[in-house]
């Protein structure tokens, strides 16, 4: 006999928990289901990347067409408009009638006729902000050129008033914005979609009928966790491949500067996103115990999905001021935390004493969660067919 | 003897050697205790102060009518439903989460993993029960060589045919080497080869000292392959012994054939009722008490005895008069 087998089983192999997480991964990697959520989460997080350069207006700027002698205020409206950080693409228009035609196809946005003293701009409901101003301070300096000053005298008076930040912005500031938008839009694609998969892989096993076998081999909560913390880092897999391909698409958009999600953005992001993910995870696992057939999964889920549409919105609510009292009251509320916590931090510095608040808080909400849905998991689990009501699962 | 396993057999170590060692250490503690346990749904009592044993070595029969309470007891013995009142007992202590995970168990809904392969999940279960990555697998191989599955191991379990996910949902409870094993109608749905490999298995493991009870309809196979059986009906425990225990009391039969008695011959003993003719063959019923040897000497009065023969009520039979004297 070898010595391997010579001693009763006992406790030597390897903890619950982790052989129930250990099955989730395996199973979970060979489903067709990850390859193809994968890439559909991949694709969806380039079109947001690429959607927020659009409404960024990074890549749109303002098509001004000029026409006839205003066409001598060109390189000093380009200069103007660039110092008053407005991006414009310039054209000749040879034909003033054509040139209108155009705006009022909306191909252009903005066209100056007349001399180069007095140029009029036409354009077709609104001007595009400071395009007056630079065009207006083009034909200044196009005015005080014909009164005979010298290049370096126009430069002199037409001079910008010099602006003193008292705090200035860094200039990764706006671009930490962008990364935090995207990195909220991964977090909650990815929160609701790991926590439907921990959601459907309850009532499978329930309505497999394995589950009466694992409650009398396996703790409920222990179960719960092993499940909630396979399909967590199958998650984690999954949001890497999609990260990898979120960078790159960073890069090719250029909406923000690689090194502004830097590598400790990167690492808070990642433990909100597992203390997000543990909250609603074991949030969905005790809904999904209640019911036993995967067609209503999605209706016993639903409230949990309506708090996390809400996080969503929240972080959104949050971006334009990410330490004002909304933003910081939502950041530290468990269900809303992992999301708006996230973007806040990306975007400003929060202090510390808030984001350990919040970390406090949201655990304690995940060992809470954990307890009362391992009552509700084993009470709830066996019972097949109809739906069981929320209390009487609590009770029982 | 089927309980003497070659312990050098690789495919039985594993699924085999705990229970044995266990059962030299322990004598005669080994015993599955059922005390008082009691258990209502609502206004249903579906236990009611049930109690009963199961020693070491022993192979207990647990019938009863569909409803009548023996799932129950046995979801309650591994800890997957909680009782009202009462405790099961393993080697006199009431059970723990740890000793119910050395329990093997086949629960009356079968279920597995659909789409896991049969040995993988197999080991997946026995490392659930504590047993090393290779010791798992090497059991579940064994197993499924001993149910003649070897060639499915690499198939998905939703693969197999019904029976064939039995045999592995058996397997499953044995994998580990289970101290106690509670099944629930293991033999629901065999074939007949598949029931003599499951009660050779069974037989197996309760001479190596393994408490085992099931349940089941298949009173003649009850009756074949168990050391004791309890009757249970509506939630209470109508009768529990071995089968010879359970006849004690019941009803006495006696086949004569005297063919030299008339037609309508009566033995005149008292006590003693005509149940049945067949030919010149009569089947007596003998009421609790009345010694054969009347009958055996009338039936001599009237002409030469070519038989007279004891029968022994089936188990069927026991089974159907301990309800109705319930009932009644």
């Amino acid at each position: 006999m070898t010595a391997r087998s010579a001693g009763p089983v006992g406790a030597r192999g390897l903890p619950t928990i982790v052989l129930v997480a250990r099955h989730e991964v395996r199973m979970r990697m060979r489903s067709r289901v990850f390859v193809g959520g994968t890439i559909v989460m991949t694709v969806l997080v380039v079109i947001g990347i690429v959607a927020a350069s659009l409404l960024a207006g990074r890549t749109t700027p303002v098509r001004v067409g000029f026409s006839g002698d205003s066409q001598a205020l060109e390189r000093s409206f380009s200069a103007t408009a660039k110092a008053l950080g407005v991006n414009v693409s310039l054209s000749d228009i040879s034909d003033v009638t054509a040139g209108t035609a155009q705006v009022t196809a909306g191909t252009l946005d903005v066209l100056v006729t007349g001399s180069s003293s007095a140029p009029t701009a036409v354009a077709k409901t609104a001007i595009p902000a400071n395009i007056e101003s630079a065009l207006s301070l083009a034909a200044e300096a196009a005015r005080l050129s014909d009164a005979g000053l010298s290049p370096a005298a126009i430069a002199s008076a037409m001079a910008l008033v010099p602006v003193q930040l008292l705090q200035p912005p860094s200039a990764k500031d706006n671009e930490n914005l962008f990364a935090s938008l995207a990195l909220g839009i991964v977090l909650w694609i990815a929160l609701g979609q790991y926590g439907n998969m921990v959601a459907q892989g309850v009532v499978e096993e329930k309505a497999t009928r394995i589950m009466e076998i694992m409650l009398a081999t396996i703790r409920p909560s222990r179960l719960l966790a092993g499940k909630v913390i396979g399909i967590g880092l199958v998650g984690l897999l999954q949001l890497t491949i999609v990260g990898a391909a979120a960078l790159v698409a960073v890069r090719v958009t250029n909406v923000a500067s690689i090194p502004a999600l830097g590598v400790g953005s990167i690492l808070a992001d990642i433990f909100w996103f597992l203390l997000g993910f543990l909250f609603y995870a074991t949030a969905y696992a005790a809904v999904a115990s209640l019911v036993s057939r995967q067609e209503e999964v999605q209706s016993t889920v639903a409230p949990i999905s309506v708090l996390q549409i809400a996080g969503y919105l929240l972080m959104y609510a949050a971006i334009p001021n990410p330490s004002g009292p909304l933003a910081t009251v939502c950041s530290l509320l468990p269900p809303f935390s992992p999301i708006v916590m996230a973007v806040r931090m990306a975007a400003s510095d929060v202090p510390l004493w808030q984001v350990a608040l919040a970390i406090a808080l949201t655990l304690a909400s995940i060992a809470g969660l954990t307890w009362l849905a391992g009552r509700i998991y084993s009470n709830a689990a066996l019972h097949l067919g109809t739906r069981v009501k929320f209390m009487k699962a609590f009770r029982g | 003897m089927m309980g003497v396993v070659e312990k050098g057999k690789p495919a039985e170590r594993g699924a085999t050697e705990e229970s044995g060692e266990g059962a030299d250490t322990n004598g005669g503690a080994r015993v599955l205790e059922v005390a008082g346990i009691s258990k209502r749904y609502g206004d249903l009592v579906a236990l009611d102060n049930l109690a009963f044993e199961v020693h070491a070595g022993e192979l207990f029969g647990f019938v009863g009518r569909n409803g009548a309470g023996k799932t129950t007891t046995m979801r309650i013995a591994l800890g997957v439903l909680a009782p009202d009142a009462g405790v099961v007992r393993w080697l006199g202590v009431p059970l723990t989460f740890e000793a119910r995970r050395r329990i093997g168990y086949m629960p009356e809904e079968r279920g597995l993993y659909p789409k896991m392969h049969v040995a993988e999940q197999l080991a997946y279960l026995g490392e659930l029960h504590g047993m090393t990555g290779g010791e798992a697998r090497d059991s579940a191989l064994g197993w499924l060589d001993r149910f003649g599955l070897a060639d499915r191991r690499d198939a998905e379990l939703q693969a197999l045919s019904l029976g064939n996910q039995q045999r592995v949902q058996l397997a499953a409870a044995l994998v580990f080497g289970p101290d106690v094993l509670v099944l629930d109608e293991p033999f629901a749905g065999l074939d007949p080869v598949a029931v003599d490999v499951m009660a050779g298995v069974l037989r197996e493991r309760a001479d190596a000292g393994v408490p085992v009870i099931f349940s089941s309809h298949e009173l003649e196979l009850v009756e074949r392959l168990c050391d004791r059986v309890g009757i249970i009906d509506r939630g209470k425990l109508l009768a529990c012994g071995t089968v010879g225990e359970l006849r004690a009391g019941g009803q006495e039969r006696r086949w004569v054939d005297v063919p030299g008695a008339r037609a309508n011959w009566d033995p005149g003993v008292p006590g003693v009722r005509l149940e049945q003719a067949d030919g010149t063959r009569r089947l007596f019923e003998l009421d609790a008490g009345i010694d054969d040897q009347a009958l055996l000497k009338a039936a001599l009065a009237t002409g030469p005895v070519r038989e007279f023969e004891r029968v022994e009520p089936t188990l069927g039979e026991i089974f159907r008069s301990v309800i109705d004297g319930a009932a009644g």
